[in-house]
C-alpha cells in the first residue's frame, strides 16, 4: 500500500511517515499543494493524505482537480480546520475521510486501511483466500488461523494481491505501489519478494499470468 | 447652569418658545404704539385748530381781542379739562372753562420757559392740572411788534388713554391666539421634523437584533451622512469582529500542528505527557468554538435548513462509512432558521456525529415548525443515557473515552443554540 502525504509541516510529515512506514506503507511525502497535486495525478497510490493549508496551493483546489482529472484514489483530509462547516466542504470538493488535528496515528491508520479496503469494493473488514485470512483493519494476514509474519515489502505486496484476488495484478502496477517514489526500484527484487511470499504461503496461492502480472487465487481458475 | 435642555425636541421648543414670545410681545408693543399716534395725533389737530381760532386773537401790534378768540364747547366748560390761554405782552385772555384761572404749565416747565424756546408752530407737551389729571397741551409763539405772544390748548389725556385702554384687550386677545396657534404649528412641526430620528433609531435596533445588516434611510438628506456613517461603523466592526475570529482560529490551527506531531512522537511515550496534551487539545477546541460562537450582535442570516442537513449527513455517512446505518430526513421542505450557518453546521454537527456513533442500525432526523422556532429532533436506535450522563455530558464532561470526539460537542452544540436563541 502506498500513501501519498501532502503536508506542510516537516515536523509532523516525518512523524506521520516514519508511524505509516513501521505499519508498513510505502510513504511519499510532498511539503506543498503543487508538488501534492502533481504527483497524485501523475503516481499511482492506494489512498491520499491531504492537508488542507498549503504553501503554494490550497488542499481544497488539489482534490477538486484531482477529482475533475477523473482520479478516484480515495483521499483523507487532514487538518486543524475542525469546524463542520469545513469538513462539509471538505466532503463536497470528493474527500472520502476527514480527521481533525491532533489525532491519534492509530486512528489515522486504521481509517486509511479502510479507506483502501472500500476503494477495492471490500464491504467486509476481513478478506478471505483459501487458507489466507486479511484483517483490512489491523492489517493482519493469517494463514491457516496462524499469524504470518512479513517484512513490510512483503506485506505491501501480498496486501496488494489480497485486495484484489482472483485479480491479475500487472507487474508495474504492483511495482509502483510497493516503492516509495525516489526508491531505487530493481525489476528483479519483486521476482525475489514473490519468491519469498510464495515459500511463506505457499507457492500454489500465487499465480504468474506470463507477460501480464500475478494473480492471487484460492483455486485454479 | 444649563441654559438649553437635553432633549433635542426640548432645545428646539425652548428656543422657538422664546422667540416667538419676543416677537410677540415686539408685535403688540408695536401695534399700542402706533394706535397712540393715531388717536394722539387726533386729540393734537382738535387743539391745532383751536390754537388758529384764539391766535386770530392776537394782534400785529401785541394788543388782544377778545371777540376774536371763539370759545367753542368743550373749551367753555369748566372742568372738562379742555382749556386755551393766549398770553400777551401786555394781557391774557382763557377760556371760559378756565374760569379766570391761569391754565396750569406743565411742571417741569414752572417757572415758564424761556419764551425763545418754544417755537412757532405747535408742539406738544405733557403735564397735569391741579386735580392731577394728566393733561396734554400744544403750545405755539407768535411774534408781535411789543414781543412774543404765547397760544396754549390743552386736552385731557384721558382723551387718548381710553380707546388705546380699549383696544388693549382686544389686541392683547389676538395676540395670545396668534401665540397659541404658532405653539401648535411648533409642536406638530416638531413631531414631524423630529420623526426620522425615531425612524433611524428603529433601523439600527433592527440591525443589532440581526434582522438586516446596513441601515436604509432615503430621507431625509440631513440625515444621510450620518447613515453612511453608520453603515461604515457596521462594516469596519464586522470586520474587525471577523479580524479577530480569524486570529483566534489561527492561532488555534497554528497549535494543533504542532500539537500533533508532539502527540505522535509521543505514541508510546510517557503517558502523563499525553495527558497532558489531550488536555491541551480540548482547551483549544473549547475556546475556538467559543470564540466561533461569541459573535456579539453579529448578522444573523436566514438560511434554509434541508441543503444544510444533508450535506451533513452525507459527511457522517463517509465519516461513518465502516458503521452501516441507514438515515431517514423527514423536514418540511423550505424550512428557514435564523442562524449563522457556521453555527448551524457546528451544532448539527456535533449531534449527528453523536448519533451516528452511538447508533446501531438507524439515526433519524425531523424537523418541523414549532410556534415559530423550528424544533429538530436527531435520534439513533442507540443505548441512551441516563440523566445523571446527560446532565454532565451538556456541561462538558467526557463520558466516553474510546478516542474520538473531544468531548466538548454537547456542550458547544448547546451554548450556540442558546446564542441564536435557541434550547438543546
Amino acid at each position: 500500500m502506498r500513501v501519498l502525504l501532502v503536508e506542510d509541516d516537516a515536523a509532523l510529515a516525518e512523524s506521520i511517515a516514519r508511524a505509516l512506514r513501521a505499519e508498513s506503507f510505502a510513504v511519499d511525502v510532498a511539503d506543498n499543494g503543487e508538488d501534492g497535486g502533481h504527483l497524485g495525478s501523475t503516481e499511482a497510490y492506494d489512498v491520499a493524505v491531504l492537508d488542507l493549508g498549503l504553501p503554494r496551493r490550497d488542499g481544497l483546489s488539489v482534490l477538486a482537480e484531482w477529482r475533475a482529472g477523473g482520479r478516484t484514489l480515495p483521499v483523507l483530509i487532514l487538518t486543524a480546520r475542525d469546524a463542520w462547516s469545513d469538513k462539509v466542504l471538505g466532503f463536497k470538493a470528493g474527500a472520502d475521510d476527514y480527521l481533525v488535528k491532533p489525532f491519534r496515528v492509530e486512528e489515522l491508520v486504521m481509517r486509511l486501511r479502510a479507506l483502501v479496503r472500500r476503494a477495492a469494493g471490500h464491504a467486509a473488514s476481513v478478506i478471505q483466500c483459501g487458507p489466507l485470512s486479511f484483517e483490512a483493519q489491523t492489517g493482519v494476514f493469517q494463514l491457516d488461523g496462524m499469524p504470518l509474519k512479513l517484512t513490510a515489502f512483503e506485506w505491501r505486496v501480498l496486501s496488494c494481491l489480497m485486495l484484489r484476488k482472483e485479480a491479475v495484478v500487472e507487474r508495474l502496477d504492483l511495482l509502483e505501489r510497493v516503492y516509495e517514489g525516489d526508491a531505487d526500484v530493481d525489476s528483479n527484487s519483486l521476482e525475489v519478494i514473490i519468491g519469498r511470499l510464495r515459500r511463506k504461503i505457499g507457492a500454489s496461492l500465487i499465480e504468474t499470468v506470463r507477460g501480464l502480472g500475478y494473480r492471487l487465487t484460492a483455486g485454479p481458475a | 447652569m444649563r441654559l438649553l435642555p437635553r432633549s433635542l425636541s426640548g432645545r428646539l421648543l425652548a428656543t422657538a418658545a422664546v422667540t416667538i414670545l419676543i416677537a410677540l410681545a415686539l408685535a403688540a408693543a408695536a401695534i399700542g404704539h402706533v394706535l397712540e399716534r393715531f388717536v394722539m395725533s387726533g386729540l393734537d389737530d382738535r387743539l391745532d385748530a383751536q390754537i388758529a381760532i384764539v391766535a386770530r386773537a392776537v394782534g400785529p401790534d401785541g394788543t388782544l381781542d377778545g371777540a376774536k378768540a371763539v370759545d367753542l364747547p368743550p373749551f367753555d366748560q369748566a372742568g372738562s379739562g379742555w382749556a386755551w390761554e393766549v398770553i400777551g405782552p401786555t394781557a391774557t385772555l382763557r377760556s371760559a372753562s378756565l374760569r379766570g384761572a391761569d391754565l396750569p404749565l406743565p411742571r417741569d416747565d414752572a417757572p415758564p420757559r424761556p419764551r425763545e424756546r418754544v417755537r412757532e408752530r405747535p408742539h406738544p407737551l405733557e403735564g397735569t392740572d391741579a386735580s392731577g389729571r394728566r393733561i396734554h397741551y400744544r403750545i405755539m409763539r407768535l411774534p408781535t411788534l411789543r414781543g412774543d405772544a404765547l397760544v396754549l390748548a390743552a386736552g385731557p389725556r384721558a382723551i387718548v388713554d381710553r380707546p388705546i385702554r380699549a383696544a388693549m384687550l382686544p389686541l392683547l386677545l389676538s395676540v395670545l391666539l396668534l401665540g397659541g396657534f404658532l405653539a401648535v404649528a411648533l409642536v406638530v412641526q416638531l413631531r414631524i421634523g423630529l420623526r426620522p430620528l425615531a425612524k433611524l433609531s428603529d433601523r439600527v435596533a433592527e440591525v443589532r437584533a440581526g434582522h438586516v445588516r446596513h441601515i436604509t434611510v432615503e430621507e431625509p438628506t440631513e440625515l444621510l451622512p450620518l447613515v453612511a456613517e453608520l453603515n461604515a461603523l457596521i462594516d469596519a466592526n464586522e470586520a474587525a469582529v471577523a479580524r479577530a475570529r480569524g486570529h483566534v482560529a489561527n492561532l488555534a490551527h497554528g497549535l494543533k500542528t504542532p500539537l500533533a506531531t508532539l502527540k505522535l512522537d509521543l505514541a508510546e511515550g510517557d503517558s502523563r505527557l499525553r495527558e497532558q496534551i489531550e488536555r491541551m487539545e480540548r482547551q483549544i477546541r473549547h475556546h475556538l468554538g467559543r470564540a466561533r460562537a461569541a459573535e456579539p450582535g453579529g448578522v444573523v442570516t436566514r438560511v434554509a435548513l434541508a441543503p444544510h442537513l444533508n450535506d451533513l449527513i452525507a459527511a457522517m455517512a463517509r465519516i461513518h462509512a465502516d458503521r452501516d446505518i441507514a438515515s431517514s430526513v423527514n423536514l418540511m421542505p423550505l424550512v428557514q432558521v435564523h442562524c449563522d450557518p457556521q453555527d448551524l453546521d457546528e451544532m448539527l454537527g456535533n449531534l449527528l456525529d453523536n448519533a451516528w456513533r452511538h447508533a446501531r442500525a438507524q439515526v433519524g432526523v425531523t424537523a418541523r415548525v414549532v410556534e415559530r422556532m423550528v424544533r429538530i429532533e436527531i435520534a439513533d436506535d442507540g443505548p441512551g443515557m441516563t440523566p445523571a450522563q446527560i446532565a454532565e455530558i451538556t456541561r462538558g464532561h467526557r463520558l466516553d473515552e474510546r478516542g474520538e470526539g473531544h468531548g466538548f460537542g454537547l456542550a458547544i452544540s448547546r451554548e450556540l443554540a442558546e446564542l441564536h436563541g435557541g434550547t438543546l
